[in-house]
């Protein structure tokens, strides 16, 4: 077992392949995963108890089950109740509801910790719910929530992985087929792990300097 | 204008506020005095439906309020000034004052903001448009809430103990924007403790302790001969602190 750099080189472009695969489920888990994590925490702090227990259970069920397991459901179980999609479709599913799940509870961290005095403020003008939210509390929220909810989707970009499951072939599964190709396991792990490096730590760095300025702005 | 009969309000068990009966009457001034804790604030934000009461009754212009009422238009018609400001901290002192006219009243925008530079610039701030809230002193922040409420050319001003959270020598600039606005013939119920403005301002002074109003009257005749004897012991302590 060693390092190959000609195997490397050699088998690149079908690692990024499987990358374009990871970064497409990721773009496509972190859209569907802030606009339902919004709608989501919206409900979670809701009047209506209805709302509110609905989006609480739902946050509960998806935290607390592992991510594998509901990748498996989506693929496997959902056709028997009548919605067949294909692998890749399913794993956008799965990744979407469960980084919903954690954007939800950031989005509503994020507006419970604006003053109340806000929305009084904003009720005393005559503005609606509505008109609150969008002029008053998401813009104050929006900025304290992008340093956490960039963490959530380093996470949401490494969890791509666990689709491999389901025969997604995106980059971690492309390194297996490589390992088992050429009987070579340390080259192709080692150069997809480089590349989720590469990455991840740019994101990660980002999230810190945002935090630090919003910390020294706010 | 507005008048409350018996208005009452409970958090849970504890009792707030019991059975006031207020009125005030268009062009009046009126300036609500008492110790803390005797439900003053809560009284006056009942007025704006900012707190839902727990009974009674709120006539707004010979009106019952009731839970059918569209209270965004009521609170559009009422201005409100808050002890802590509440300035929307994301926008600029002039955007801040736009905000209402133009979300609320659906005003265009140039016209909006041309209203609100000249409210900004009659309280005195026509230099800190573009200033962010945290850039400004307190009596500027304050002052800036006073052009924030008056741009929806309200028809009655409540304000919640304005300057109680302002450092000592930024008072005078407040109460001043204040005087003024009295001058120019709003409508006013104001929770303070700066005594000198309710005997100068205030046509009316109701004296609020334990839950109930407990007298009220003229302010020169209140403040120099106080009928009740909780009225003179309230003022006795703040007479000590507060040199009038």
């Amino acid at each position: 077992m060693q390092f190959r750099f000609d195997l490397f080189i050699q088998t690149l472009p079908f690692l990024l392949e499987g990358l374009k695969t990871t970064l497409g489920l990721t773009l496509l888990a972190m859209v569907f995963g802030i606009v339902f994590g919004l709608i989501i925490a919206l409900f979670r702090i809701s009047k209506s108890p209805l709302l509110r227990g609905l989006s609480s259970i739902n946050v509960d069920v998806l935290r607390g089950t592992p991510l594998l397991l509901q990748i498996l459901v989506v693929y496997y179980v959902f056709p028997g109740f009548g919605l067949k999609l294909d692998a890749f479709t399913s794993g956008v599913v799965a990744l979407s509801f469960n980084s919903a799940a954690y954007i939800s509870e950031i989005f509503r961290a994020g507006i419970e910790s604006i003053s109340f005095g806000q929305f009084e403020a904003a009720n005393s003008l005559g503005m609606n719910y509505y008109q609150t939210m969008k002029h008053v509390i998401l813009p104050q929220t929006i900025r304290r929530v992008i340093p956490p909810i960039t963490n959530e989707i380093v996470a949401l970009l490494k969890d791509t992985s666990l689709v491999m499951i389901t025969g997604i072939a995106e980059l971690t599964y492309k390194s297996k087929q490589i390992s088992a190709a050429t009987a070579n396991v340390l080259t192709p792990y080692l150069a997809a792990g480089i590349i989720y490096l590469l990455l991840t730590i740019p994101l990660t760095r980002l999230s810190q300097n945002l935090e630090r300025r919003f910390v020294k702005g706010d | 204008m507005i008048k409350t009969v018996n208005l009452t309000k409970r958090f849970g068990n504890v009792k707030v506020f019991e059975n006031v009966n207020f009125e005030v009457r268009k062009g009046e001034k009126v300036v609500i005095v008492g110790p803390s804790g005797a439900g003053k604030s809560t009284f006056l934000r009942c007025l704006n439906a900012l707190e839902l009461p727990s009974s009674g009754e709120i006539y707004y212009e010979g009106t019952l309020i009731t839970q059918k009422t569209n209270l965004n238009k009521l609170r559009e018609e009422i201005g409100m000034v808050f002890q802590h400001f509440n300035l929307f901290p994301h926008l600029t002192a002039l955007q801040n004052v736009m905000l209402g006219p133009v979300v609320v009243k659906k005003m265009d925008k140039n016209l909006a903001r041309d209203i609100a530079i000249d409210y900004l610039k009659k309280v005195g701030l026509g230099h800190r448009l573009n200033h962010y809230p945290k850039e400004l002193s307190g009596g500027e922040k304050q002052r800036v809430a006073i052009a924030r409420a008056l741009a929806m050319q309200p028809k009655l001003m409540l304000f919640d103990e304005p300057t109680s959270a302002l450092d000592i020598e930024m008072i005078q600039e407040v109460l001043d924007v204040m005087k003024e606005i009295a001058e120019n013939g709003m409508t006013m119920v104001v929770v303070t403790h700066e005594i000198s403005f309710a005997k100068e301002v205030a046509d009316r002074v109701v004296f609020m302790a334990d839950g109930r109003i407990v007298e009220e009257g003229h302010p020169i005749e209140f403040f120099e001969n106080p009928q009740t004897e909780r009225a003179r012991r309230f003022l006795k302590s703040v007479l000590s602190v507060y040199s009038v």
